[in-house]
């Protein structure tokens, strides 16, 4: 067992807001844990994971000069780690979504940002675009994860900044080999 | 941010050489600006380097500077890079022509000599490569448009790109940067770019110069030269350092917070 599993999420930023969605091939998941893991190279990643190995995901932005970090990233429920979700925006597989600001301190930043709040300041900006940057994504498997069952996740992403930047997708999972 | 960064360097060619200075004819821009860089667009620019470390102090990711010069009155970048020898030599290919039909056909009772000034007109004017290794090899002279310009009418042509020629001063004197030229394929930089890394575990603000040379028309008898011309515009660098942090606890490292 490996001591480490990266999952990379690479993201074609000018295609992503373009199309405004992370689908379409904008984004894709890969991981190097074990050849269990299913889903390499597509948002439905389910990454097979041991209790005790340390997890850690990093963003990287197929166009060079455009920043693209992660915003959050929320294990769902129970219900949710069924194949059909019950939130609207899993009736398609993890339809990707705009903003999805499942933590109560990201729902009050995202209405923040709705009103207009956001824009008000240069400094806040820079500071919120200055914290992500310095977000490591990474935990280590707890031992009370059922084997079998895939715990899905939400991953919200942010390119650059504005009102129109973040996006996310529901699809992606780990797994308890 | 580990992403690498690019700084604009937009020079009024024209006003700059008429004053010999690039102090307030020089305009820069960079990627960093929601990051916190200020002074964008004007000769002020100081750009933000945010570098972070990991909990053992060390570095946590190189930042790479990328020097972009552009000019205003030039043929713009964008165009592959033998267009002004292509519109050399058609503007050569048209002269020929008219020749070869002045030649077989003359128009009766023209005057040879006004259709040949014509012609020798629309060949353009040439600029005489100086032969010494150093500035722009000769060709012909080109307007904005992309049409050869005639000596006598010289003061309508385009300038060649401004040429980033060196990059010194406290901020490589205090090895925060690590400036080189690079070459690449890159046919919008015309293959030559300055570059460097940026070493973040020194914070504070350090100024850098640059040593742009452009190149004026000049008239030496019958000849026309680019003379380069040698000018300096400075900028800053300002680099803070944070630490990197556990998003999920907002500490150090847990264990995944699974439902």
């Amino acid at each position: 067992m490996k001591d480490k599993v990266n999952i990379v999420v690479v993201v074609d930023v000018i295609g992503a807001l373009s199309d405004d969605t992370l689908l379409n091939g904008n984004l894709c998941l890969i991981d190097d844990g074990s050849d269990q893991s299913t889903g390499q190279g597509t948002p439905e990643l389910c990454t097979a994971v041991e209790p005790g190995q340390t997890v850690q995901w990093s963003a990287l932005a197929v166009d060079l000069q455009t920043p693209v970090e992660i915003k959050s990233i929320t294990f769902l429920g129970d219900e949710t780690n069924k194949p059909a979700g019950r939130e609207s925006g899993d009736t398609n597989g993890g339809r990707p979504q705009r903003g999805g600001h499942p933590r109560s301190h990201d729902r009050q930043a995202g209405e923040q940002r709705e009103n207009g709040h956001a824009r008000s300041g240069q400094h806040e900006r820079s500071h919120e675009s200055e914290s992500l940057e310095l977000d490591v994504w990474a935990g280590v498997v707890p031992p009370v994860m059922r084997p079998g069952v895939p715990y899905r996740y939400r991953l919200e992403v942010q390119m650059y900044e504005g009102s129109h930047s973040t996006l996310h997708i529901d699809s992606p999972a780990l797994i308890r080999q | 941010m580990s992403q690498q960064l690019a700084i604009i360097v937009l020079v009024d060619v024209g006003n700059a050489l008429d004053s010999r200075t690039l102090e307030d004819n020089t305009y820069l821009f960079d990627n960093m600006k929601l990051q916190g860089s200020e002074g964008e667009g004007t000769g002020d620019l100081v750009t933000a380097i945010n570098g972070s470390y990991w909990s053992d102090g060390s570095q946590a990711s190189e930042q790479v500077l990328n020097w972009l010069p552009y000019s205003l009155g030039s043929i713009p970048p964008t165009v592959p890079r033998g267009y002004e020898a292509d519109r050399a030599r058609q503007s050569d290919l048209e002269a020929l022509a008219d020749l070869s039909a002045l030649a077989n056909r003359p128009p009766e009772g023209a005057d040879m000599g006004s259709q040949l000034h014509e012609i020798h007109r629309s060949v353009g004017a040439r600029v005489k490569s100086t032969g010494h290794g150093q500035g722009r090899p000769g060709g012909k002279i080109l307007d904005v448009t992309g049409s050869v310009v005639t000596s006598d009418n010289a003061a309508a042509h385009s300038y060649p790109a401004p040429v980033i020629t060196d990059i010194y001063g406290e901020a490589v004197d205090e090895k925060i940067i690590y400036p080189a030229e690079y070459g690449s394929p890159d046919l919008v930089t015309d293959g030559w770019y300055w570059s460097a890394t940026v070493d973040t575990s020194k914070p504070g603000t350090y100024g850098y110069t640059m040593r742009i040379q452009l190149h004026s028309l000049v008239r030496k008898g019958e000849e026309l030269l680019w003379d380069p011309v040698n000018l300096t515009c400075q900028s800053r660098l300002r680099i803070t350092r944070e630490p990197k942090r556990n998003a999920f606890t907002k500490a150090g490292m847990g264990m995944l917070p699974l439902p």
